[in-house]
């Protein structure tokens, strides 16, 4: 039971963004460092593609509406008018259609709205620069991917013939594409040489570790006593940043267990939950930090301890 | 649990009272860098909702400099910090820098130069051997609607459906069909019909191209159908002696239009080769090397198409005369003939 546990463990660094059970593609950037994107995940993308598509199939709708509740008969008495307003929702069509995508990608989000909401963008596969180029192959595809066979699948199931099944099965071997590779990428991805990935933003929060107001405290902790890896650290900072009093209350429970602490014989000297976590965590990042300079790390605690 | 020794006790532990300020390595090194990577932080916001327009020269020339402080700063605080806000953050921050410094702005303003003197021409050149084939495709297609109709006129049926014809249809007479030829029943210059034919003209570029994706087959018979309409047209117009009326308005926007379509069926054949033939390279970088390679060519595609949508909505409207309309026609086939095999070449240095 441990063996595999501790098969699927990663050290810190190797969970991207610090979100355990996702994978990352790692982009070598032209100055050389290695730089990890958390692949979008295939139900990310769907939401993406649906929220596109929604608008995609709303916009023509909401501006039919406009029309008919718009004065429509001046529009109609003047041919040039008409003309013009004729002009404009074909080319409304044929960008809902073809240029929708193609525009928002090659934008500096590179990301059309749906993809925005779910934090979503395109790279390029190869750590250069997204071109134009390849926004517009990766798009195009679209075109085999999703709308022909579409198409093809609604026409055969009205007219109940085999083509309709065949090609409702190809949009879906398409369509499910993503689900059979590591990094989600679809058809177009591959023809493009781009990727979708996921982009959360984080935010620079305090550092936990302090020493100083620790040592007034007078809390200390023998080194047999930082009996845990970076795994449980990383663990633990979360819990001092959510700052839940019951967990709290949990976790320095089971880690006074785990190490025989002994309280203070005078109760106005046992610490608070808080403090002594805060106390653990910096004594145990002291540690672990000074062997890591040496390149000693150790992942979680059922990795053999550090000397 | 045995006293341990000495030395292996934390830092923490067994420092001396009296120092200070009392800090692990890995704050010592947030505190001199941190500043650098909230100014980084903040100069991406306001990039991001504003552009680059309002930053002086002094913060425009630092912006890289930020970009790769925080670079160096995130292998670093992988290999000495375990403060995981922070290694998650400058992940986060370094790659919000990334795709912006890389992403594909700068690329729009340098792009027009650099895609008309050098990357379309050159894109275009290189399918040599796949535009053959489309042109194959498209003049095979020709004469065999035109053959078929010649030796059996109700194919003409069969290839031109009554809804497409618009009065092309075999029963028409000479007159009728000339009027087809004529300047159009309205004379406004860019009709919503004219627009409509290059966003349906483009469409179908992008599907015969989209298609090359299944080994190229579809492609193929697309290039060959659309042929076959056209030569059955052709021999309709010839046999009430119209041909070289008919051959002038189809010439002025054509020689664009159908260039345009053979180079998207050639984007097309390329990919499905590359698919079916990845050379040395993997499969992988077979796909991505053809699917960027064709994805410069079809954007100068649409191109084409819209300068061919304006010659057949302003020009064909305007021009009604078969010589003149033959001579734009020429010209412009020339015209995209010389672009294509001049413009962009290298000086021949390291031959």
């Amino acid at each position: 039971m441990a063996e595999t546990h501790k098969a699927r463990r990663d050290l810190m660094s190797d969970a991207p963004y610090g979100e355990y059970g996702r994978t990352a593609t790692e982009i070598v950037t032209p100055e050389g460092v290695v730089l990890p994107f958390i692949n979008a995940s295939f139900g990310e993308r769907l939401g993406a593609l649906i929220i596109d598509l929604i608008i995609v199939v709303l916009a023509p709708i909401v501006i039919f509406i406009a029309w008919v509740i718009l004065p429509g008969d001046q529009m109609n008495s003047d041919t040039t008018a008409s003309a013009i307003f004729q002009i404009a929702i074909i080319a409304l069509m044929f960008f809902l259609r073809s240029g929708y995508f193609m525009f928002f990608e090659m934008g500096p989000k590179a990301a059309t709205p749906g993809k925005r909401l779910m934090k979503l963008r395109v790279i390029a596969h190869d750590g250069g620069r997204l071109t134009p180029a390849a926004v517009f192959t990766r798009n195009a595809m679209r075109e085999v991917e999703l709308y022909l066979p579409l198409t093809l699948a609604g026409a055969g199931m009205a007219a109940q013939n085999s083509l309709g099944w065949l090609a409702l099965i190809w949009a879906l071997g398409v369509l499910l594409l993503p689900l059979f590779n590591r990094q989600h990428a679809r058809l177009g991805d591959y023809f493009a040489g781009t990727r979708v990935v996921h982009m959360p933003r984080a935010k620079l929060s305090y550092d936990l570790a302090d020493l100083d107001s620790d040592r007034r405290l007078g809390l200390t902790f023998t080194a047999a006593q930082l009996a845990y890896g970076e795994m449980e650290l990383g663990v633990l900072e979360q819990v001092l940043r959510e700052r839940k009093v019951p967990v709290m209350k949990a976790v320095a429970d089971k880690i006074k267990a785990r190490i025989g602490w002994q309280e203070p014989k005078n109760p106005a000297d046992v610490p608070r939950d808080e403090d002594f976590l805060r106390a653990y965590y910096s004594a145990l990042r002291a540690h672990l930090e000074a062997r890591m300079l040496l390149g000693r790390r150790r992942k979680d605690k059922h990795d053999p301890a550090l000397s | 649990m045995a006293d341990p020794d000495p030395a292996s006790q934390s830092p923490a532990s067994r420092t001396p009272q009296s120092k200070p300020a009392l800090q692990l390595k890995s704050q010592k090194f947030r505190e001199a860098r941190e500043g650098d990577w909230r100014a980084l932080n903040g100069a991406l916001d306001r990039a991001e909702r504003q552009g680059l327009g309002g930053f002086s020269i002094d913060e425009l020339l630092n912006l890289p400099v930020l970009y790769r402080q925080a670079m160096s700063s995130l292998s670093m605080a992988m290999a000495i910090s375990l403060d995981r806000n922070m290694v998650v953050y400058l992940q986060s921050l370094s790659a919000r820098a990334y795709v912006y410094i890389y992403g594909p702005h700068s690329r729009l303003k340098d792009v027009p130069a650099d895609f008309f003197g050098k990357a379309w021409p050159q894109s275009v050149r290189r399918l040599t051997t796949e535009l053959w084939l489309a042109f194959a495709a498209l003049m095979a297609g020709i004469l065999i609607g035109w053959l078929l109709c010649a030796g059996d006129s109700s194919w003409y049926d069969v290839f031109v459906p009554a809804s497409q014809a618009d009065g092309r249809d075999l029963s028409a007479s000479a007159q009728s069909l000339r009027e087809t030829l004529g300047s159009g029943p309205k004379d406004t210059a860019l009709s919503p019909f004219a627009v409509f034919l290059m966003t349906h003209n483009t469409q179908v570029s992008i599907m015969c191209f989209a298609l090359g994706a299944i080994f190229g087959l579809p492609t193929l018979m697309l290039l060959i159908q659309n042929g076959i309409s056209l030569g059955a047209m052709l021999w309709l117009f010839a046999r009430k002696g119209l041909g070289f009326e008919f051959g002038a308005w189809l010439t002025i926007h054509g020689t664009t239009e159908l260039f345009a379509i053979i180079i998207a069926g050639a984007c097309g054949f390329h990919i499905g080769r590359r698919l079916m033939f990845p050379g040395e390279a993997t499969r992988m970088a077979s796909l991505s090397q053809a699917g960027r390679l064709t994805g410069t060519v079809m954007i100068g595609v649409a191109l084409m198409l819209t300068v061919a949508g304006c010659l057949e909505g302003i020009g064909r409207q305007t021009i009604t005369d078969s010589l003149v309309r033959i001579a734009v026609g020429a010209v412009m086939l020339v015209l995209w003939l010389a672009y294509f095999l001049m413009v962009g070449r290298k000086a021949k240095t390291d031959g």
